[in-house]
């Protein structure tokens, strides 16, 4: 389910594929082929060899928080109805300085460390967001 | 910290001129005007004439007054040099040390720097104004993701900093009372009534762990300064306020620069190069004015800029290490942008200036040389800046 209030964005020339993946159910990033190194958010060459080869690649979509925050001042009206949500920013496991936020959907006790999965959602046939899950919904 | 080197023209260009508005939360007139008088200001204030003028400097976020427009209203027939940046309080000290940069090559001879805002009235700078249309490359992901206020990504490293230091709600409490205290006796600031902790705590949460006392003031103002070379600023009224060094570049978005630990301080990325550029260390410094948009980044800058070692900050300010009057380091002498009021960032030249000067009348400090001024870290940016300002 979503949680908290989102900007859809509007997908450009080099994110289009990130937004339309998540709309299919999909976390991908762009992988390297030349140095095997991961970029996000989108980008046209590699932020660690400055290549152009790169494929977007799914991931495990795991990953642990490293810091979060409950929003409870509703900026603008897509908030009013949402707050107080949590956001999490999360480090995936494929790479420690990606760093990715989003709401978190799970009543849990948030900590740093947290053990968290993506969920993909939907939004319109081209562009999806992701929200997270705590992987053991009962850890209080 | 890597021994970093500078060929930055220390002391040899100095802030001779200082203005501003009134400070409100409805100034009831445009941009342009509060620009304007802010300018006229500052270059009465230094005993210069609007001819004397060549060059301006401003940032912004495309909601201010641009120097190719201001500079034939001013009566500068044409401009030696200008800066029109964009973004917010990250880049403040960058107009300065590009101001610097100008003076002391000769490619101007009197630059103004000046920022300009209704941020209250007009373009709300609290994140609800953000729209797509606006946003630069990376907002997309972090405002599809609820993320799009300042306040939400600075208290991600706030958060980070607590989670990994023990850093309290108490301990960003003491930093918001801090500012208040030396807002009393400022009759430029907006928010001039007594604050206890009892206050701080009890007030509403904007983004936990950020209440409403850990953010500043939606502010509608200007403040403007003017740089001349060193050699110029002896024969004009003041005190010559000379630029010692300034640094900007590296900042840590939350985001996008790869970064793994948001509750390292992103200053730590400027400070060698700044501290070089002026020939100083951070124990030369006698006061210090830190780009205070919420409580944490207080903390951030006294860690990043060398006064305290990661952590140690909460209990150096139970001891008075920062106060006004005893402190080791006095910070934010007027009370900063959480209680004078959100200028982005350039508020803070203004106060040192007045403190190097000596005329700051019930604030003044006791050592009041060298001052360390600095902009917004980064965390929404990606970029920071600060500098070194040492009395003549």
């Amino acid at each position: 389910m979503m949680a908290g209030p989102r900007i859809a964005p509007v997908p450009d020339q080099d994110s289009a594929p990130y937004w339309s993946a998540l709309a299919e159910g999909r976390l991908e990033l762009q992988h390297c082929r030349d140095c095997g190194h991961w970029t996000w958010p989108a980008r046209p060459i590699c932020s660690s060899c400055q290549g152009e080869s790169l494929s977007w690649e799914k991931v495990s979509g795991a990953g642990e928080v490293h810091s979060w925050i409950v929003t409870h001042q509703p900026y603008g009206p897509a908030f009013v109805d949402e707050v107080p949500f949590t956001v999490v920013l999360v480090r995936l496991d494929e790479q420690p300085d990606i760093l990715i936020p989003g709401p978190l959907a799970s009543e849990v006790v948030v900590h740093q460390g947290l053990r968290v999965h993506a969920v993909p959602e939907r939004v319109t046939d081209t562009v999806g967001v992701v929200t997270w899950q705590a992987d053991a919904e009962d850890n209080e | 910290m890597n021994e970093a080197k500078s060929r930055f023209p220390r002391s040899q260009a100095a802030v001779v001129g200082i203005g501003c508005t009134e400070f409100s939360r409805n100034s009831g007139v445009s941009v342009f005007t509060l620009a304007a008088r802010a300018v006229k200001t500052a270059v009465a204030d230094a005993g210069l004439k609007m001819s004397d003028v060549d060059g301006l400097a401003t940032f912004g976020t495309n909601d201010s007054i641009a120097p190719n427009v201001l500079a034939p209203s001013l009566g500068m027939k044409s401009l030696n040099f200008y800066v029109d940046q964009w973004y917010g309080g990250s880049v403040s000290l960058s107009i300065l040390g590009q101001a610097t940069l100008a003076v002391s090559a000769g490619v101007a001879d009197c630059v103004v720097g000046y920022r300009a805002i209704n941020g209250r009235s007009e373009n709300r700078l609290n994140g609800s104004a953000t729209t797509v249309a606006r946003q630069p490359w990376d907002m997309p992901v972090k405002a599809s993701a609820g993320i799009v206020a300042p306040a939400q990504e600075i208290a991600l490293a706030a958060r980070s900093h607590m989670e990994r230091y023990g850093t309290t709600s108490e301990d960003l409490g003491r930093i918001a009372l801090l500012g208040r205290r030396n807002a009393l006796d400022n009759e430029r600031a907006m928010m001039r009534m007594p604050m206890t902790m009892e206050d701080y705590l009890a007030s509403r949460w904007i983004v936990d762990p950020f209440r409403k006392f850990d953010c500043c003031l939606e502010t509608d103002g200007a403040v403007a300064f003017v740089v001349v070379s060193a050699e110029r600023a002896k024969d004009l009224p003041h005190r010559p306020v000379l630029v010692g060094g300034a640094a900007w570049g590296g900042g840590v978005n939350i985001v996008n620069n790869g970064h793994e630990d948001l509750s390292q301080s992103p200053a730590r990325m400027i400070a060698p190069r700044l501290y070089a550029a002026a020939g100083l260390g951070p124990s030369d410094i006698d006061f210090a004015e830190l780009y205070d948009c919420f409580t944490y980044t207080v903390l951030s800058q006294i860690e990043g800029y060398g006064f305290a070692e990661p952590g140690a900050v909460p209990n150096m300010m139970i001891d008075g290490a920062f106060d006004r009057s005893g402190g080791s380091l006095p910070i934010n002498t007027h009370g900063g942008l959480l209680s004078e009021g959100y200028l982005h960032g350039l508020n803070h030249v203004y106060e040192a200036v007045e403190q190097i000067r000596g005329d700051a009348g019930p604030r003044q400090v006791d050592k009041h040389d060298v001052a360390l001024v600095t902009g917004q870290l980064g965390y929404v940016s990606g970029y920071s800046s600060a500098a070194v300002l040492v009395g003549a």
